[in-house]
């Protein structure tokens, strides 16, 4: 990967450089319930913190209360999972009015969700699945995201979806159907690197190819996790991304990719939802994603200063 | 193609086992019970089979995962966060000076 790497690296434009090299790359980890200790103890390493929204919609006050605390601390952004704006199926405003609350409570940066339906016609999935990627789910996600918008008073950010079945009646490649609603709806991407790693190996596609095929002057947030690989019926395997394991070493070549490829400052967010490891390892995966932003800011000849 | 009918066949699809079997065994036979295009009747019979049963079950553990939270644990943390880490807060708030501004991004 890192030799098809070298050489890609577009010339930096000179004004985005300029612009840009007033604000900093940041790294920040996922607010987890299980990682509190670790995350206040260790606050000089973080930067920002993303919180995942469903969990605090029916939360009470008292604990909004702690997260308006935390985020005087360090800059908070939420997460939801539970929209499925990613649908020929329009929106429920009760799906997206609790972000609403939330967001005006806390304040965040910003605020995200995913490339995703998560029930249709009555039924839930009970986690992100990929519609098919078609013309008519484009449009259907950027009427929902235009009515989120509306209500929560700005637009997500949106993040690209692992998925361990090709998406049946699809009539568009991945970073077709993502470009046609990023550039369609004047979001950002939040480029999850490790769904993307696992979507490209698990369907025979070159993680750097489908990187670059990505509308990466949109990006602004990214995504690292781990997952593992599981055996599938017919012999064969998929890599299952489960946020219960370290990123694997590719996602990080990837990051520095990307830090090459965009002039924009990135926030990248170290997902981790189980199989909590001793803090001191997530620390160090946070340095190693410091570590590889670097890397690729310097082949872009651009070189940001680092987040305290 | 992928009307709404569509996604909500897709919908069952991953989470209904007996309609999955059905649709293995004979997509054909499954995709005129439910009324589907051609091209969907083609595209179901072109499924990614292993891919099918694996993301099926891995939905299948989300939503029994889900079934099993306990918001008990998620209480005793807003109580921990609350009394113990808020007192490290405000020490560090005073020792360091920090202080971070936040708006949402338009």
């Amino acid at each position: 990967m890192v030799a098809a790497a070298v050489g890609v690296v577009a010339a930096a434009d000179a004004g985005a450089v300029v612009a840009d090299a007033r604000r900093r790359d940041r790294v920040g980890i996922s607010w987890r319930p299980e990682l509190a200790a670790g995350i206040y103890l260790h606050l000089s390493h973080i930067d920002v913190l993303e919180v995942l929204a469903d969990n605090f919609f029916v939360a009470p006050r008292r604990m909004i209360g702690a997260l308006r605390a935390l985020g005087r601390e360090v800059p908070l952004t939420l997460h939801g999972v539970g929209m499925g704006l990613a649908s020929t199926f329009g929106v429920e405003m009760a799906r997206v009015e609790p972000m609403a609350r939330l967001a005006a409570a806390l304040e965040p940066e910003s605020w995200s969700e995913h490339l995703a339906f998560v029930r249709a016609g009555g039924t839930e999935i009970g986690h992100l699945a990929v519609p098919p990627r078609t013309i008519p789910t484009v449009e259907g996600a950027l009427a929902n995201i235009e009515r989120a918008a509306r209500v929560v008073g700005t637009a997500p950010e949106f993040e690209n979806v692992a998925t361990l079945v090709e998406p049946p009646g699809s009539t568009l490649d991945e970073a077709a159907w993502v470009r046609s609603i990023i550039r369609g709806s004047g979001t950002s991407l939040l480029l999850d690197l490790h769904n993307l790693y696992a979507n490209a190996r698990n369907f025979g596609h070159d993680p750097l190819a489908l990187l670059e095929a990505m509308p990466l002057a949109q990006v602004r947030c990214v995504h690292i996790s781990g997952g593992r690989w599981i055996n599938a019926p017919s012999g064969g395997r998929r890599l299952l991304d489960d946020h219960l394991h370290d990123p694997p070493g590719d996602v990080y070549l990837l990051l520095e990719h990307l830090a090459a490829l965009t002039a924009q400052p990135l926030t990248v967010i170290l997902e981790r939802d189980g199989h909590y490891p001793p803090f001191a390892v997530l620390v160090a995966e946070l340095d190693g994603a410091r570590a590889a932003l670097a890397r690729g800011r310097r082949r872009r000849g651009l070189l940001l200063p680092a987040a305290a | 193609m992928s009307s709404p009918a569509f996604e909500a066949f897709l919908a069952r699809l991953y989470t209904d086992k007996d309609l999955r079997l059905r649709c293995l065994a004979s997509a054909a036979d499954v995709a005129r019970e439910y009324g589907l295009s051609g091209e969907e009747c083609l595209a179901l019979e072109a499924i990614d089979r292993d891919g099918l049963i694996l993301a099926a079950e891995s939905y299948a553990r989300k939503r029994r995962s889900k079934a099993n939270f306990n918001p008990g644990r998620t209480r005793l943390w807003s109580r921990a966060l609350r009394h113990t880490l808020g007192l490290l807060l405000c020490f560090a708030s005073r020792v360091t000076g920090r202080h971070s501004g936040k708006h949402m991004n338009s």
